[in-house]
């Protein structure tokens, strides 16, 4: 049975396994949740993911969520096919993919994430203003982040090494809303531009953010 | 050669190493890394570690930093003792250790994080506790909490029936909220009796108190 995917397409969780199912070439049918009707919060919904939020997957009747555990399941799987070695199985490239994987969700997200809500779905959700001083915080963060991205990726291609994992492609939602919201923390990195470039230009992200 | 900890005795993410140190029986040598003069903020140590934040293990040459990776690469290297399946191996049960463990870095310690800072530690740098903050995180923490009660109703641990690293991951901020005062474990019977059962496993008493 195809892979079920409960979510939404603009949704940066969603994205998140999307773009994993597009690089291991999985077929998948997206069953769309309507955030905007509240329909994560719904009885029937919490059944499935107690906190309420998107995505979880149904995978032949295996429930899943969490958007990062869900890739890694589902690159495991389909370890045999589409792009390798997204999750490493070699114990010190597998540890220093979790490290990067560990970076993104504590160094990477918090800030990113936080300024996609302030200036981008506060105003579509919440019709208020962004808080400008929180902006100015996450900024500040996101800025001393960065900079330690740009070292890293001096040394090697990607955040876990040399080749791509997982770790690399968590960062494309988060990310390309920093780009949308006008920010130029990322192309004012050297490393951190050609890195950004490298992946925010695979065939998998372009399908996704086609179809969103 | 001894795996090496470079850390902070009392430091929370230090002791989320120590504690898998100890359930699987893994011995270890603590260095100490002096966040109190800022060691952790200039080089050597961020030549190693360049986000300056302790911990870090040097295993035979091998670093790695970011304690849940090293909780995860220690579990994984040292299956065979100590309590198994910390991380289990098995393709679904795996998959479920990874939600639970992604629950606990994106719907707990932010919010347990943050009242740690909030209720203790911004005064130890000298700087006021932010009240509506404190509410707020509170408010989020309890709506959290309201599901682990769902889920700890149905399954004895957050990852199913066995305990893994997702567990342990939640002892040391875990520890910190409820030492100063937020007992929102109490309030929820299978919380309760989750929060019982993995804050008194040796591995924890062993290290709670610093190393």
């Amino acid at each position: 049975m195809t892979l079920k995917l409960y979510g939404m397409a603009l949704s940066t969780n969603t994205q998140r396994v999307t773009v994993v199912c597009h690089e291991k070439n999985i077929p998948f049918e997206l069953v769309k949740v309507d955030l905007f009707a509240n329909e994560h919060k719904s009885a029937g919904f919490l059944e499935k993911q107690p906190f309420g939020q998107v995505p979880y997957i149904d995978d032949d009747g295996f429930v899943l969520y969490e958007s990062r555990p869900i890739a890694a399941y589902i690159a495991r799987k389909y370890a045999a096919q589409g792009t390798p070695g997204l999750v490493p199985s070699d114990p010190q490239d597998h540890a220093l993919y979790e490290q990067a994987v560990a970076t993104e969700m504590s160094h990477f997200d918090p800030s990113a994430s936080g300024l996609s809500f302030e200036m981008i779905a506060k105003k579509i959700f919440f019709k208020t203003d962004p808080d400008e001083a929180r902006v100015a915080q996450l900024l500040s963060t996101l800025n001393a982040k960065l900079d330690v991205y740009e070292e890293i990726l001096g040394k090697q291609k990607y955040l876990a090494g040399d080749e791509i994992t997982l770790a690399d492609l968590f960062h494309l939602p988060a990310g390309t809303r920093l780009v949308k919201i006008g920010l130029d923390v990322i192309e004012k990195r050297p490393n951190v531009s050609r890195w950004w470039k490298d992946i925010s230009s695979r065939p998998s992200w372009v399908a996704v953010t086609s179809s969103a | 050669m001894v795996l090496q900890l470079h850390g902070f005795p009392t430091s929370t993410c230090t002791l989320r190493v120590a504690v898998v140190c100890k359930e699987k029986n893994i011995p270890f040598d603590f260095t100490l890394v002096d966040l109190l003069t800022g060691e952790h903020k200039k080089s050597p140590f961020t030549d190693v570690q360049p986000f300056g934040q302790v911990p870090y293990i040097d295993d035979n040459g091998f670093v790695l930093y970011e304690s849940r990776a090293i909780g995860r690469y220690l579990a994984t290297k040292y299956a065979s003792q100590g309590t198994p399946n910390l991380v289990p191996a098995d393709p679904k049960a795996n998959a479920l250790f990874e939600q639970a463990a992604s629950i606990e870095t994106a719907n707990f310690d932010v919010f347990a994080s943050g009242l740690a800072w909030e209720l203790r530690f911004t005064k130890m740098y000298g700087g006021e506790t932010d009240e509506k903050r404190v509410a707020t995180l509170i408010a989020s923490l309890q709506a959290k909490l309201d599901a682990y009660d769902v889920i700890l109703g149905q399954q004895k641990y957050l990852g199913g029936n066995d305990v893994t690293l997702a567990d342990l991951f939640h002892l040391p901020y875990g520890s910190v909220i409820v030492s100063i005062g937020v007992n929102e474990f109490d309030k929820r019977p299978n919380v309760a009796r989750w929060w019982k059962d993995i804050s008194t496993r040796p591995s924890w008493l062993a290290v709670k108190n610093g190393l």
